[in-house]
């Protein structure tokens, strides 16, 4: 199965989070809105401007910079 | 090991909380009704609302504590929800339960919050919002399962039209009369015993910390490893604490992260209750907000929709707030001769009118531009835009170390700071929240407009470039930008330096979006307007009569005996000069001909002003009324038989008249120059002399701290026109062109107009919005830091602008 990490992903994609990394606190915040391990995440679109990025995740949609999602490793189904 | 609490029988406090858009303000009004207030946290900028619901036959107070998506307490204001739980704000008290709402249509994510709640054992009802639009998507949730899974009873309510608030109250009424249920998830079991360690651990130092801390403060301080309650560990407990604590916490993590095992724990229970609790159809097809959602965060329909609806915004409070202010400016003026015509000359006098009632209108004149921009974020807020706003605007605003959330204020900001550092409390992010809060006085708002219009049209020449470039207009928009360009590297250096904090996460949810409600849109105005006037309000009025009093004590005999003894000649030589009959006992029918010939000549005078654009048109005009008005007088002295005595007697009246009119404004002209004030503005001047200024205008300058468009009003009254002139009037601006220094020389070159511009477009000269940050901010420190940052960076621009424009001859 390829892995990425989100920010790499096309709009559209859906994936598995397989782990979030990243400084104390943003860790701590990304995995506190349920992007955490196990996961599915889908990608919803760009903002125009190309940043940040809109994923849909346990059912509600969620934006994040591209610096932040690059700290969370997924897994698309090959 | 349970220190569930026993509620007292007596009176109840329960706390509201939960996910922010939830549904959860609805929620307090529908509980509480009218009868809620601010109550203000001493120390954080957040603030929350208390009210009180009435039950059949007790009375609960609830406290609406701000919408959070943990408990984990990075900064101040968010260790409030922790503190307000535990009891331990000061004036506020402690609750004997807690009402938890969570959305029924992204459930799992509320729930989080929820088992964090749960661990501190208070007796709890969860208030299920938004089941319909659970049901709109295909989710259904079984209530039993869900009460059954958290342990404590579910009441799903819908607030905006009132069902379910009756059952709430009542099982809550039921739950308070029992002790809560603590909420046990399964930890692994190096983290439960880290925790247990600490919290035994924790008990040692009560004694020091000075209250007994709970279980889930382990559980916290043990994952966060940082943040208030730490510091204040740390504090106590010295370098011992550091070392024991760290020594626990790596025990606890096992190599693992610890924020890693809190989540999945968490969420991993939430998912096994879910699987029970929640039955979601797989709908295929998009939600009406993700319909919604493909137009306005669209590349460029997103984009069109959101400058049109900025564009609107702006236009909005910058013009459209104009005739309502108009309309309190002339109604506190009437208001001002009314009450002045009715009292003796005096200090009393000019006390009532100029301070209290200027005051008070200087107050009222912001609430058009404030309630216009809430309402225009109420609704937005309401329906779901603002986030979307962030969303589009964020890659612009993150590169000055902003939020996409700080956009609208700072926008607003070119209206009036005011709005602008109210609206600031849509950032969620403290630290960006105080930024932009500083950052906003420094875009150009509609006060300092009268400056620049003043100044550019005295002394900037009237020249066109490429054929409709014009220099006036070029000058107008470079004093905009000069703030603007000021506040960037302000933004940089306050978010790298002071304001640092490691990660400003920008993870934003996006709710769905809802209609808003009109109830809570009037009530946002009604607390944002009634909060600015009541708390900024005093500030604004004290400093208001504070300036006044400087500029009116120490009035002297000797001026008034100057000017008295003056207006006494000019009437001796006036009534020398007539003859037959006195016109101004107004009995001859005669004098109110003249008058009324004299008065249709300045209305017509008046009329030209205004529809006659060209200058040599102008004058043609001008001199063909007078001939009018002459003939016309001329005509009607024949008629009469007193004919010329009267016409002589008449121009002698009208001489006198201007006379006297002119003697006042010298008189208050002298008065300002002995007031306290002047004497400063003397005391200052070899400061401001390097700006190309003068002890006159030094003064104006700091005349003009209650509000900046004063200026225009003291220059007019220290320049001896009298204080209604405004920054149109053409007397002014030949005033200023032609004042001349004690030497004779020019007081005001291009160079000097340009420094003043400058030093208004960045000085912090406007009371109200310091009082305004320091009621946001919740402390002094900042409305002090931005005045003394402001006033100093704009004398520095001003030093360097003249210095450089005088160097370059202008």
């Amino acid at each position: 199965m390829p892995s990425y990490t989100l920010d790499k992903l096309p709009i559209g994609a859906t994936a598995t989070i397989v782990d979030v990394q990243g400084d104390a606190q943003l860790q701590q915040r990304i995995l506190e809105m349920g992007v955490l391990p196990g996961i599915q995440v889908e990608v919803v679109r760009f903002a125009p401007l190309g940043d940040p990025i809109e994923i849909k995740v346990m059912g509600y949609n969620l934006s994040l910079r591209k610096a932040e999602a690059m700290h969370v490793s997924v897994e698309t189904p090959a | 090991m349970s220190e569930a609490s026993h509620p007292r029988e007596d009176h109840h406090t329960v706390a509201l909380m939960g996910n922010p858009n939830t549904g959860k303000s609805s929620l307090f009004s529908a509980l509480t009704g009218t009868r809620q207030k601010v109550a203000n946290f001493p120390g954080v900028t957040v603030d929350a609302k208390i009210g009180t619901a009435r039950f059949e036959n007790s009375e609960v107070t609830v406290i609406d504590l701000p919408g959070t998506y943990s408990l984990a307490a990075r900064s101040p204001d968010e260790r409030v929800a922790t503190d307000a739980l535990l009891g331990r704000i000061k004036g506020t008290p402690k609750p004997d339960g807690v009402i938890i709402v969570l959305d029924a249509s992204s459930l799992d994510r509320n729930a989080y919050i929820a088992t964090q709640v749960l661990e501190f054992g208070l007796p709890a009802v969860v208030a299920l919002s938004m089941v319909d639009v659970a049901e709109d998507r295909g989710i259904k949730v079984d209530v039993d399962k869900l009460s059954e899974a958290l342990g404590v009873p579910v009441v799903p309510v819908n607030a905006p039209n009132g069902t379910g608030i009756k059952e709430l109250k009542e099982t809550l009424h039921r739950s308070l009369h029992h002790p809560g249920k603590l909420l046990e998830l399964e930890y692994p079991e190096d983290f439960r015993r880290g925790v247990d360690t600490l919290y035994d651990y924790l008990c040692d130092l009560s004694v020091q910390l000075g209250y007994k801390p709970a279980r889930p403060e382990a559980l916290r301080l043990l994952v966060d490893g940082a943040g208030p309650f730490f510091e204040e560990c740390e504090e106590v407990g010295g370098a011992e604490f550091t070392g024991k604590f760290f020594e626990i916490r790596e025990r606890a993590a096992a190599g693992r992260s610890l924020s890693m095992v809190e989540a999945q724990t968490r969420y991993g229970a939430i998912g096994r209750w879910m699987q029970e609790v929640k039955q979601a159809e797989t709908r295929e097809g998009r939600t009406k907000t993700d319909r919604i959602d493909a137009v306005l965060t669209h590349k460029v329909w997103g984009s069109l929709v959101f400058v049109v609806l900025m564009a609107l915004i702006f236009q909005s409070i910058y013009a459209w707030s104009g005739p309502f202010m108009d309309l309190i400016d002339e109604g506190f003026g009437s208001l001002g001769d009314w009450v002045g015509g009715m009292m003796s000359d005096g200090a009393l006098k000019s006390l009532v009118t100029d301070g209290v009632i200027g005051g008070v209108g200087g107050v009222i004149i912001f609430l058009p531009q404030i309630l216009i921009l809430f309402l225009f974020i109420a609704i937005l807020e309401d329906l779901g835009y603002m986030a979307r706003a962030a969303f589009l605007m964020d890659k612009v605003m993150s590169r000055f170390g902003l939020s996409g959330r700080s956009f609208i204020p700072l926008l607003s900001g070119f209206a009036c700071a005011i709005p602008a550092i109210m609206g600031a409390r849509v950032v969620e992010d403290r630290n960006t929240r105080l930024t932009t809060m500083f950052l906003a006085p420094f875009m150009s708002c509609t006060a300092r407009l009268p400056v620049y219009v003043l100044f550019i049209a005295a002394f900037v020449p009237e020249q066109t470039y490429l054929g409709f470039i014009e220099l006036q207009g070029l000058v107008l928009l470079a004093m905009y930008c000069v703030g603007a360009l000021v506040a960037i590297p302000t933004a940089l250096v306050l978010k790298k330096g002071i304001l640092k904090s490691k990660v400003t996460p920008f993870l934003l949810e996006l709710p769905s979006y809802k209609r808003p409600r009109v109830k809570a849109v009037a009530r946002t105005l009604f607390e944002k307007g009634g909060s600015f006037v009541k708390r900024a309000g005093t500030i604004i009025l004290a400093v208001t009569i504070l300036v006044w009093a400087a500029g009116y004590f120490p009035q002297s005999d000797d001026i008034d005996a100057k000017y008295d003894s003056q207006i006494e000649a000019a009437e001796a030589g006036y009534n020398e000069a007539i003859t037959a009959f006195d016109p101004e006992s107004e009995e001859d029918s005669l004098i109110a001909e003249f008058k009324a010939i004299d008065d249709a000549h300045t209305d017509r005078l008046a009329e030209f002003e205004e529809t006659v654009e060209d200058e040599d048109t102008l004058e043609t005009e001008i001199l063909a009324s007078d001939k009018q008005r002459m003939a016309e007088m001329k005509a009607l002295a024949i008629k009469s038989d007193k004919h010329f005595d009267a016409m002589n007697n008449y121009t002698a009246w009208v001489r006198l008249e201007e006379t006297r009119s002119e003697i006042e404004n010298d008189r208050a002209g002298a008065h300002l120059e002995n007031s306290y004030l002047g004497r400063v503005g003397k005391f200052i001047e070899p400061a401001v002399e390097p700006l190309g200024w003068d002890w006159r205008i030094g003064m104006a300058a700091i005349a003009s701290f209650p509000a900046r468009e004063v200026i225009v009003a003291t220059l007019g009254t220290i320049f001896n026109l009298g204080e209604e002139e405004d920054e149109e009037s053409e007397d002014l601006r030949t005033i200023v062109r032609n004042a001349e220094r004690p030497d004779g020389s020019k007081l005001f070159s291009l160079a000097t107009a340009l420094s003043i511009m400058v030093f208004f477009a960045l000085c912090a000269q406007c009371a109200a919005t310091l009082a305004v940050m320091r009621r946001e901010m919740n402390s002094w420190k900042w409305p002090i830091a931005s005045f003394v940052y402001m006033t100093g960076l704009a004398y520095v621009c001003a030093l360097i602008t003249y210095q450089v424009a005088s160097a370059l001859g202008a």
